[in-house]
Order: structure tokens, then sequence, then C-alpha cells
């Protein structure tokens, strides 16, 4: 293996290369999907001027909500005809090199990879680009970048925290933690007092690795210098390198896994519907889980009283952080022969009252200089870290999908040995690098 | 010796498709046009994506854009990653037990509903019934099964080891899979061996009979090596299917907890959706391969054997 010659990176911006091999790959791929794609034809209706577009957007809860906007937008003009597509298979597209578009998706470990090997085309030169706050910089370029580019804008930005139960708290005479010690003091009152402090449910990964994970890592640890120095290593990650994750998140780790001693008896065959309806009947006083659940919570208990507070992991409260993710992202694929027609839906999108309103309806936190704050009485306990900048990007989003962490974030909680799931992240993270 | 010189001639010299048309009736150059659809798109839709596929393995694309060839290095890389290696040591394990179960309760089964007992042929309907629902359904439905019902039930007995969802248990999770699989598995086993076992002429029992053989020697001496080529039929199509486990697998642990329970299908379509496409083609291929064996041996072993 040390003997064969590393693979040369994605000469990111260099010419296109050896276009004979491609040239072949992409015929047979034409042979092989000729008959299907002579079916779709090209969007534009003949010779009258109006372009059709893809504009590809798939969270399941606002699919309605877009399709009332692109109504707004054709009755705003008529030269572009936009149909929303929110089933195919993203990565199937980029893959037949039919890309959608427009996307509006969810900037994470998926998407990055189409920024890294310049798929997607730069919008730096649309006015929309200045008006992102600048402290979302760091965190999409944590994500992923491409030289000279600025392959996506962000539309709406989810705050993450802890969920607690304002009227059990106050029952009880408890107050939001800020350190951790204050954190252990009321899951030990609440213990006391019989009830279950934390629900948790592992059996859906993802919870685990949004949740307990990435808040214990985050609260603990600057993700974004962890990532970039993570990267800047290349496939020389373990043991002996500066950064890697069994060295700076063991620490996170270990508190995490103390935490999972509060949790409900039952978590491990618990699913995020069990959680959200737990927590709805007052099962538990805290629930580790985004603002997403709030709707979900909402159906079960709408007058539930729900407050946030970030989860405190050390001794000093302005360690608090809260997490956040850019929850949908607008992007143009550089294979799109519309791109025209895709910004001028993109500029629509990004006005001041429609993001605004999209953001307000759907519990974001606006991502331009000049949006408004947030108005939901469970998010507003958050406005301040978002304000301070006091946020960092949860390290589960950072992780290349190859790698299994939620999996992994699971069989922790399920009680593997964290120092050798770390070492096995590890191990994984630094086979990736050695192979792209 | 002459003989066969004159139609070796007469065989050169002749319109190469008349005489052949003349000797073999009804099979003229029309039969062939019928094969040219299936031809072309069994061509178009398994031949060339799995030539692709296998080219890619060898570079290191990620399914879009610009590439390299880079030789062995996926295959070296794959060789050397736990993470595959544990999910063909999963796959191959759960194929063998799933077999064995199968088979043996598809057997017995058959054995029941062939005897002369009451009320058989609605009987057959019922157990075949797992057969025409999706697996992705029974998954969902046993989930809620292994989560919910059984803890309490287990619960209400007292019998503890159960009291814990068996899907949270890493060393348990796997039962749970091979439980789901053989009960969808069962009914298509379960034809074949009825077929098979009908299929052992009447004459042969009352013989047997006559010379005082019992019920269970009947079945040792009798049905069993009259069926051992259905046997072998069911479990080499059996460990075939059950190599591509998936469905079932995502509806009820979706490869956790943790990655005790990740199928090798499941390690490959990862690689789709998660960019890692040419090492997962590389490992596709390998996986083809296996296949490959597997179905030559299928093959072999029911080659003469014209009950299917």
């Amino acid at each position: 293996m040390p003997s064969l010659p590393p693979p040369p990176p994605g000469a990111p911006g260099g010419p296109p290369r050896d276009l004979s091999r491609r040239t072949f790959l992409r015929g047979l791929g034409a042979a092989a999907t000729g008959l299907a794609l002579t079916g779709c034809a090209r969007g534009s209706g003949a010779g009258s001027g109006v372009t059709e577009i893809t504009f590809f957007q798939s969270k399941p809860e606002v699919i309605g909500y877009f399709d009332g906007l692109i109504e707004q937008f054709h009755e705003t003009q008529s030269r572009v005809r936009v149909r929303h597509d929110a089933t195919s298979n993203l990565a199937g597209s980029f893959v037949r090199e039919s890309p959608p578009d427009i996307g509006l998706l969810n900037y994470n470990f998926e998407i990055s990879r189409y920024v890294e090997r310049g798929a997607l085309s730069d919008l730096g030169d649309l006015p929309e680009a200045d008006r992102v706050k600048d402290e979302l910089l760091p965190l999409i370029e944590v994500t992923a970048t491409y030289p000279g580019r600025t392959s996506v804008l962000p539309y709406s930005l989810m705050a993450a925290a802890v969920l607690y139960n304002r009227d059990l708290f106050e029952q009880q005479g408890l107050t939001a933690p800020t350190t951790w010690s204050e954190l252990t003091a009321v899951c030990e009152a609440l213990s006391a007092a019989g009830i279950t402090p934390i629900y948790s449910t592992y059996r859906d990964p993802w919870t685990i690795a949004q949740g307990h994970f990435d808040y214990a890592v985050g609260g603990m640890l600057d993700t974004t210098d962890f990532f970039t120095e993570l990267k800047a290593q290349g496939a020389d990650v373990g043991p002996s390198s500066p950064v890697s994750f069994e060295e700076q998140l063991l620490d996170p780790v270990q508190r995490m896994l103390q935490l999972t001693a509060w949790d409900n008896a039952d978590a491990p065959s618990r699913g995020y519907g069990d959680g959200n309806l737990a927590f709805a009947r007052g099962e538990a006083a805290m629930y580790l889980q985004g603002p997403w659940a709030l709707t979900e919570i909402a159906k079960t208990n709408p007058d539930m009283n729900v407050g946030a507070f970030p989860l405190p992991m050390t001794e000093d409260p302005a360690d608090r952080k809260v997490r956040v993710n850019v929850d949908l992202a607008l992007w143009i694929p550089e294979a799109s022969p519309r791109k025209e027609a895709a910004r001028e839906f993109l500029q629509f999108l990004m006005q001041p009252e429609i993001i605004d309103a999209y953001n307000a309806d759907n519990l974001g936190f606006g991502v331009t200089k000049d949006a408004a704050e947030v108005t939901d009485p469970t998010l507003v306990e958050l406005q301040e870290y978002y304000e301070r900048a006091d946020f960092y990007i949860g390290p589960s989003q950072l992780v290349p999908q190859s790698i299994p962490l939620q999996n992994y974030a699971q069989s922790l909680v399920t009680g593997a040995e964290p120092r050798s799931v770390l070492r096995t992240i590890d191990a994984d993270w630094s086979r990736l690098a050695f192979r792209s | 010796m002459a003989t066969t010189t004159t139609t070796q001639a007469v065989r050169r010299d002749d319109a190469a498709p008349a005489p052949r048309r003349g000797r073999r009736p009804g099979v003229g150059r029309t039969s062939y046009l019928f094969l040219v659809p299936s031809l072309v798109l069994f061509t178009l839709a398994i031949t060339v994506p799995a030539i692709m596929g296998i080219t890619l393995s060898f570079t290191d694309s990620v399914g879009f854009g610009e590439f390299d060839f880079t030789g062995l290095t996926n295959y070296v890389a794959l060789f050397s990653d736990p993470a595959i290696l544990s999910s063909y040591g999963f796959t191959i394990g759960f194929a063998l037990v799933t077999v064995l179960v199968v088979n043996v309760v598809a057997f017995l089964l058959a054995v029941g509903l062939t005897s002369k007992i009451r009320g058989k042929v609605p009987l057959r309907a019922v157990f075949v019934l797992p057969m025409v629902i999706s697996g992705i359904v029974i998954a969902y439905v046993f989930n809620f099964l292994f989560s919910n019902s059984l803890p309490r039930w287990a619960g209400a007995v007292g019998f503890t080891p159960l009291e814990q969802s068996m899907l949270a248990d890493p060393d348990l999770a796997w039962i749970t899979i091979v439980i789901v699989t053989a009960w969808q598995a069962i009914p298509s086993a379960l034809l074949i061996y009825v077929a098979g076992i009908l299929s052992i002429p009447g004459e042969v029992y009352e013989a047997a009979s006559l010379d005082g053989a019992s019920a269970g020697r009947r079945l040792r001496s009798i049905t069993l090596p009259l069926v051992a080529g259905y046997v072998l039929i069911n479990i080499v199509i059996g460990f075939k299917n059950f190599l591509n486990a998936y469905d079932i697998i995502v509806g009820l642990t979706n490869g956790g907890p943790g990655t005790a329970t990740r199928s090798v299908a499941m390690t490959i379509f990862s690689g789709f959706t998660g960019g890692d496409y040419a090492y997962q083609m590389a490992n596709a291929t390998i996986f083809f391969l296996i296949a490959v064996v597997l179905a030559l041996l299928q093959i072999r072993l029911t080659r003469g054997k014209a009950a299917l």
C-alpha cells in the first residue's frame, strides 16, 4: 500500500483532466440512459421565450410553503417557470450530469463534496451575497469551500440547544443551568423528585449524534478549529498526530456518557417520535433536540411552556454556545444550462420580506445582516448567543457521510468503549483522506 | 471416412442458413428477432452499467466530475478496512444462520402441509401470505413489536433478558433480523418443498408402509433423499438472496446499534449517497464476484435436476 503513489487531489481550479477517459465513460452513460432521457424533454417552451428551471428542495415540512412561493414568483414575471422537485435522488442527478438548476438544501456533509469538487457555480457577484452575515462565513467555510467562489448562500439557520419544560423547572425551584456542576445539580434534584431529568431516544442514531454528541463536543471544543486542523493533517490522523478524535474528543464524550446516567431507562428502545410525545406529556424535564421538534411537541401539547438553554459543559458560563446548522442554503450547479433563470429565482427568494417570512414561519434564525430577530417564545432565549456569534457547527455535520458517525454515537451511548470508538473514527478518517 | 468428407464438403459449399432451416423446422431467423428486445434491455440496464461501475472502481471518482485512474488503490484499501470486513463477516454469518433456519422450518412445514391433515390447502395459503408483503413494511411492523410489545410482554411475565428491546442490544439485534428475514423467506422455500414432496410417487410410501416402516423412518429414508435436490436449490438460492439483505435491516436496525448489523449491501449504498463512490464500486465488484461464484455453484448443483 505505501508503495502506491497517492492519488492526485481533485485539482481544484486546474484544467479539465483527461477528456478521453471521461468521454469514454460519458459515452457509455449516454448509451445507458439515452433511452430514458429522451423522455425528459428539455425544459423550455418552444419559442415562447419561457425558461423552465428545476428547483430542488426536499425538506419535508416546507414543501408546501415553497410551492406557494413558486406561485407567487410566477405571478411576478412570466420569463421563468419553476418546477419543484422534492423527491429525486440528488446524488443520482449529479452522476447523470443533469443536476437541478437551483437547489435549496441542508448545507452539510452531503452537499460539501459538490462544493469541494467545484460542481457549484460562483454566486459571489450577486448583491445578495453581500447581505449574508459575516459571522456565518467561517461556518460555511469549515463545512466546504472551493477557492475563489461563493458556492452557496445560506437561507435559514437553525439553533439547537437543550429544550426544557419551564413549568417542571419552576415547580422544582430550578433555573436553567449555566455551568457543568449546575447541570449535574439540576439533574440530581430532578431525579430526587422522581422526575426523569433527560429524555433520550437512542434508537434513532441521528438524535444522539445531533443532540448529545454535538452538544457535548461543541460545548467544550472549538469545532471550527478542530476540523480545520484535522483537514490540514490529511491522511495523517492517529494517536501521534497533533489533533485526532481520540485526543480532543475523549473528554467531551466522557462527559456526554456521564449525562446518560440521567436518561430515561428505556432510552435504547425509544425513537424520535416517542421522544416528542414523552416530552410533550411532561414525562421528562429536558430534551436534547432542535427547534424542529417544537412543532411536533406542539401537536401533542399546544400550550406547553418550553424553554431552551445551551448545554453547559464547563465551569465557565462564558463557554456556553448554541449548536447551529445551515438548515437551508441556496446553490446553482455549474452544470446547469439555465443559470440566469435560476439566479432570477434565487434573487426572488432572497428578498428580505420573503426570507424573513420563511424564517419566522419555520423557527429559523435570519442569515442576512438586515434579518429580523426570532420571535418564537422558546427560541428567544437563544437570540443572545446568536447575536454574540457564540455558536458552532455540530461536529456530526462535518464528518463525511461515508463515516457512519451517527452509528458510532449510538454505540457510545449503548455501552461501547469511548476510546476505541474514537480510535475507529480516526482510522476511518485517515483511510478516507488517503483515498480521496 | 469418405462419407464424412463428403458431408463436410457439402456443408462448406452450401449457402449457410438454408440447410439448417431445412433440418430444424421452426427455428428460423425470426425466432432470434424475438430475443433482441430483451437482449437490448439487458445490455443497457445491466451489462453497460456493470462495466461502467467496474471501470469506476479503479478510479477516485466521487460519482460526478473529473477523476483519475488509481489502479488497485481502492481494492487494497478495501481489504484493510475493518468496517468493510466486519460487514462481510456479519452478512455471511447472517446468511448462513438464516438459510439454516429457513430450510429447517420450511421443510418441517412442508411435511406437515403435505400429510393427511384437514384444511391443508387454505393453510398453505396462510403460510404463503408473508411472501406478498413488502420487506420494508414487515420490518417496520416487527420493529414496533420488538421495541414496544415484546419488552412489555417480557416485563409482564418477569422475563428480564427481554425487557430491554433486542434491537438496542448489539449482541442480540442480529437475531431479530434473522427472525424477520426468515419469516418472509420461509414461504418461497416452503412452496418448493411442497412441490418436491408432492412429486414423490405415492407407491414408494405404500411399499415402505407394507414393509413396516414407521412415519419417522419414511421421512428419513424416503422423503429426505428424494427431495435432496430441492434442499440444495433452496440453500443456494436462499443464501444468495440473504447476502443481499438490505430492506429488512434498514427497517429494523438501520445497521445499528452502532455498526453491529451493517450488511454489505448497506455499505455499498452508503458510498453512493456519501460520496465514496469509486471505493464502494470496488466493494460492489468484489461482492459481484462472490455472487458469480455462487451462481456457478448453483448451476453445477442443480444440473440435471430438471425440477425447476
